[in-house]
């Protein structure tokens, strides 16, 4: 007797379409075996059918049975072809019939439970282009799948329900999507509010510049200056996601099961902060089966890399690509998997070894050689793609006890957020007719931001009038910019001026633009 | 051909042959006779000679007052040694190229060697202005930690006065000018705040007896001659071009020095409203950024 069941298998972001064949034989010695270049986690799925179906109260059949999936000659990974196999051994010993055009997913339990599994989203996503009507998912992952809309998602909580529903015993009701309280705890919201960073007026309006524009920014400074609390408090006045940015991070976060029980669509902006003993695999993506690394999971949010030129230079280095394009390919003799990876750099870093270059009370222990390798640590051509670079100062705090009027200039996160969720509207208005790709395919990044802008919308976007323009070239001579900076100067004095709800970019944009240039490393 | 100079020969430096123990062999490349000339010209016989001391880890304050004195000094006429180290010495050096003044370096190493060897374009401008570079050492002979006293006893030997700029309480500025003061040289001493490291050394001197020096005149008042530069610029012509906030920057910075974050806050003005004139004001020259503090030009 033979059995189809309709499963699907995720590549990378794409989805494709697995049939599982259940076929169990009278002939034969009793047997169980799976065949279709099954992983281990999906040959052990053996014996989670096994004890499940025994679980359920049902009786395992003493039969030899093969499952075979199609298409045999792609590698299936993964532990959720658990419920279309039991349901195929399932139905040559009860008697109901599936459903048509219906799509089985999930990872089962020994006690016949369905647990939480990973890409129910993409899957969703798939049965919807594919023209399924009904998917059967673990209860846990319903929640994330039921954004899709136009088909009917089942939540299963065990195989034994499951068997009711289909035996017409007790039907299950399809799931309906509603907003969890745990997509907006993803992630953990700013550990500091900007007004609790004294001072830093320079940096704080840096970060906020960043935020608008989503430009890369670094910051040099000593250590115990503020850096990481800056960093840390970036979040805080980042903007929500847009519905299309969300359903972009949606399938990375579900494609790597970074989604929680019962959650559904990501809807903050991600900060992703790892340390600089991250692998470059870890951090780009990459691995025999290719995963997405942390530059993919910070896609439309904040990368941070704290103490940047403490990271392995080849790892920096694998940075300019995608810090250029916004996605990037990882290609394998079997497979090539397209991930989006969009996302806004914020690096830290000490000026010298010892950390206390020009700062104002401690002395710099470092030789001018020391300095310059320890600067040469991070390459031309990565400084070269950071928009914004900020000299951090430690702030004297006994001075604040004393200034009132220092504390004046503080200011929230959430007015901070305000400005930079306008400079935002902004943005996305002027792009809005560059997109003429859906947001659906990794292989074309959408442009929201004046970080994005390629050299041709930067001249349909960013017509500069002949005094800003003067003023740009001076600078040029004055403070050598490269050719490459020129232009990331332009797009900072593009954000200035949404901050500022101009039109056109003026003589006070550019020239606030230009505190920004890249500075104490600049010779490097 | 070799580039030695012998004690015995005519054109030895006269000041250095007072010395005792004066090298006997002085190794060299650059232009010898413009300096050295024993008849006449602007600098016969090396008499108009101003060593350049100062920290090794100078600070933006020693680096802005190195290059405001010694650039006027070096223009007026004088020669300016020193031992080509980074930090004081590199300072002195290349602000003596940049007004295309000409200048000694004294190395501690063989001729041959450029130490440090991260500093060779100042080297090669030094060459280029005419300058000199000098050693005691011949070939590849390598930097060792007594090359370095001995380098700084002829940088006093050639001069006739020495300018510390910061040097620290126990330092190699030290040793440079306790040679000049056995040699009978006049030293020179820029104050500083006391509450810097490298301060503490030139208050110390000026107790012992060092002049003190608030302006290139100081200088060149002992060397007998006049500054070449005509007072401060048209300051005052450019002060009527500014804007009132403008003004305002300038007035703060003449006062201290300040970062943006500071200045911000001296004015009660958020960091953006001032960012531009910032900037703009660096472009037109009226202020200078260092070490991430602005300056007024």
């Amino acid at each position: 007797m033979l059995v189809k069941v309709a499963s699907a298998a995720n590549l990378g972001l794409e989805t494709i379409k697995v049939d599982v064949e259940v076929h169990l034989a009278n002939r034969g010695l009793p047997g169980f075996e799976i065949v279709g270049l099954p992983d281990k986690a999906v040959d052990e799925s053996k014996e989670r059918v096994r004890a499940a179906i025994l679980s359920s109260g049902i009786e395992f059949p003493a039969k030899k049975i093969i499952v075979n999936l199609a298409p045999a000659d792609i590698p299936k990974e993964g532990s959720f072809y658990d419920l279309p196999i039991a349901l195929g051994i399932l139905k040559s010993v009860l008697p109901f019939s599936l459903p048509e055009k219906s799509l089985f997913f999930g990872e089962l339990s020994l006690d016949g439970s369905l647990r939480h599994t990973r890409g129910a989203f993409l899957l969703a996503l798939f049965a919807q282009e594919a023209g399924f009507e009904n998917l059967f998912v673990p209860k846990d992952s319903a929640n994330e799948a039921s954004v899709i809309k136009g088909i009917k998602v089942y939540p299963v909580e065990n195989l034994f329900e499951l068997t009711n529903h289909f035996l017409g015993r007790k039907l299950i009701t399809p799931a309906i999507f509603k907003k969890s309280e745990i997509d907006e705890r993803l992630p953990a919201p700013a550990e500091f509010d900007m007004k609790e960073i004294l001072g830093q007026e320079q940096a704080k309006r840096a970060m906020e510049i960043a935020a608008s524009g989503s430009h890369n920014i670094i910051m040099i400074g000593s250590p115990g200056s503020g850096k990481t609390m800056l960093a840390r408090a970036l979040p805080g006045i980042l903007p929500p996601l847009s519905e299309e940015e969300s359903l972009e991070v949606t399938k990375l976060y579900s494609a790597t099961g970074n989604i929680p029980p019962g959650g559904s669509l990501v809807t903050n902006r991600q900060f992703r902060a790892p340390h600089h003993t991250a692998s470059q695999v870890g951090l780009i993506g990459g691995g025999t089966r290719p995963q997405p690394g942390e530059i993919s999971l910070a896609h439309r949010g904040v990368l941070f890399l704290d103490e940047f030129n403490e990271f392995p230079r080849s790892v920096m280095e694998a940075l300019r690509q995608p810090l250029e394009d916004g996605h990037l390919t990882i290609s394998r003799s079997r497979e090539r998997v397209e991930y989006p990876a969009d996302f806004m750099l914020v690096a830290s870093a000490n000026p010298c070894p010892c950390g206390y270059l020009n700062h104002p009370k401690k002395n710099c222990v470092c030789s001018p050689r020391q300095i310059r390798k320890y600067q040469k640590r991070i390459s031309g051509p990565i400084l070269d793609r950071i928009d914004l670079h900020v000299v951090i100062q430690p702030v004297d705090v006994e001075e604040f006890s004393e200034n009132q009027k220092a504390s004046e200039f503080l200011e929230s996160s959430e007015k901070i957020r305000k400005r930079v969720a306008l400079a935002r509207e902004i943005q996305l208005k002027r792009f809005k007719k560059e997109n003429i790709y859906s947001g659906q395919d990794a292989r074309y990044i959408n442009c929201y931001t004046n970080a994005q802008m390629k050299n041709s919308h930067i001249k349909k976007y960013c017509q500069l009038t002949k005094e800003v323009e003067q003023l740009l070239k001076q600078a040029g001579l004055k403070f050598q910019l490269s050719a490459r900076s020129y232009m990331k100067m332009i797009k900072v004095a593009r954000t200035i001026a949404d901050l500022d709800g101009a039109g056109d970019i003026g003589i006070i944009h550019m020239a606030e633009a230009l505190q920004y240039r890249p500075k104490i490393y600049e010779d490097v | 051909m070799e580039n030695v100079v012998e004690l015995k020969d005519k054109k030895y430096p006269e000041l250095l042959k007072k010395i005792k123990g004066a090298p006997k062999k002085l190794y060299y490349k650059g232009n010898w006779e413009d300096i050295f000339s024993a008849e006449g010209g602007p600098a016969s016989g090396g008499k108009n000679c101003l060593a350049v001391v100062g920290s090794r880890r100078l600070t933006s304050y020693g680096r802005r007052m190195t290059q405001l004195l010694v650039s006027e000094i070096a223009a007026s006429g004088i020669t300016i040694v020193s031992g080509f180290m980074y930090g004081g010495d590199e300072a002195a050096h290349q602000a003596t190229v940049e007004v295309g003044g000409r200048t000694i370096a004294v190395m501690p190493c063989g001729i041959d060697l450029i130490h440090p060897e991260y500093q060779e374009e100042l080297y090669q401008k030094i060459l280029d202005n005419r300058g000199l570079i000098l050693s005691e050492f011949e070939g590849n002979f390598p930097p060792a930690l007594w090359t370095y006293p001995k380098r700084d006893r002829i940088v006093a030997g050639l001069s006739q006065a020495v300018l510390v700029v910061e040097a620290g309480l126990v330092s190699g500025t030290f040793i440079t000018v306790k040679h000049a003061r056995s040699f009978g040289r006049k030293v020179f001493a820029v104050p500083g705040p006391l509450t810097s490291e490298v301060s503490k050394g030139t208050a110390q001197m000026i107790k012992e007896g060092a002049e003190i020096v608030t302006e290139a005149k100081d200088v060149l008042k002992y060397f007998k001659l006049d500054s070449c530069l005509a007072g401060p610029s048209n300051s005052i012509g450019a002060m009527i071009k500014m804007s009132d906030q403008e003004k305002k920057i300038m007035e703060n910075l003449k006062r201290e020095p300040l970062e943006a974050d500071g200045l911000a806050r001296a004015l009660s003005l958020p960091v953006s409203k001032i960012s531009a004139d910032l900037s703009l004001m660096q472009i037109k020259g009226f202020i200078k950024q260092e070490g991430n503090k602005y300056y007024v030009q």
